[in-house]
């Protein structure tokens, strides 16, 4: 039951350790874009994220779809759990 | 500036925990000290971390999760550097197959263009300045959050 709790809280932990590194992510893009003066759509189902500069016409607009988004968060576990896995295979007691 | 004793890790504290205080009491309370205790507890923590495989692990998931997001927030920046190829910008279309990622449209202007306007559609290299701050501003970070564990390695 121990093991299992230590488990169910890690891979929690792990979860809100992405949700915190996507959103860091959105951030930052999110002030990219209003720096560099684009417009910007992110999609999350069948909802959009917007960022629109009135005063900034004739300027690029970006748009990240549904499978950019997925593929952001797969992209972000994936490097989490191989920097995770290669640690843990080459770790010595020191 | 005791207080600051309790923020290193338990085994720590137990092991020169009546050391240490004896040692604060005799130092001056200055930020200098504050700054040495709190930068001891962290390489404290550190050495907890990395004495334990399944914390070490953890950590390095936390890293590899930083390192993920720099990368990505440097496509975005390098995305949109890669549309301003051409004057007046390129629509770029990123896919993975059949899936479509990520897109930088331009508006089609055909009507005159006032200065201004033509001000902001020109393609010298200037228009680039700001991606390019940013790109290298990421870059360093990038460099900074890889170099890390190797940094608190060494300085231990």
């Amino acid at each position: 039951m121990r093991r299992l709790t230590v488990a169910a809280s890690f891979v929690l932990l792990a979860m809100l350790a992405v949700a915190v590194a996507e959103s860091s992510l959105a951030a930052l893009i999110f002030l990219f874009s209003a720096t560099l003066k684009l417009s910007l759509s992110i999609e999350l189902g069948e909802h959009y994220l917007q960022l629109f500069l009135p005063n900034a016409p004739y300027r690029p607009e970006v748009v990240v779809y549904n499978a950019g988004t997925i593929a952001s968060l797969v992209f972000t576990v994936v490097g989490g759990l191989a920097a995770a896995i290669w640690k843990f295979r080459r770790w010595r007691p020191q | 500036m005791k207080s600051l004793l309790r923020l290193y890790p338990r085994s720590w504290r137990e092991r020169y925990g009546r050391e240490m205080e004896v040692l604060v009491d005799e130092l001056p309370a200055r930020t200098g000290v504050a700054f040495d205790l709190l930068l001891g507890a962290a390489m404290a923590y550190a050495t907890v971390i990395r004495g334990n495989r399944i914390l070490s692990a953890a950590g390095a998931y936390l890293h590899g999760v930083c390192v993920g997001i720099l990368l990505q927030a440097i496509a975005f920046v390098l995305l949109v550097l890669y549309s301003q190829r051409s004057p007046g910008g390129t629509d770029t279309d990123v896919t993975l197959g059949p899936f479509h990622l990520a897109a930088v449209q331009w508006p089609v202007y055909l009507g005159p263009r006032s200065l201004s306007q033509a001000a902001l559609m020109r393609w010298p290299p200037l228009e680039w300045l700001p991606q390019l701050g940013l790109l290298a501003v990421l870059v360093a970070a990038l460099v900074v959050v890889l170099a890390a564990p190797r940094l608190l390695r060494k300085t231990q």
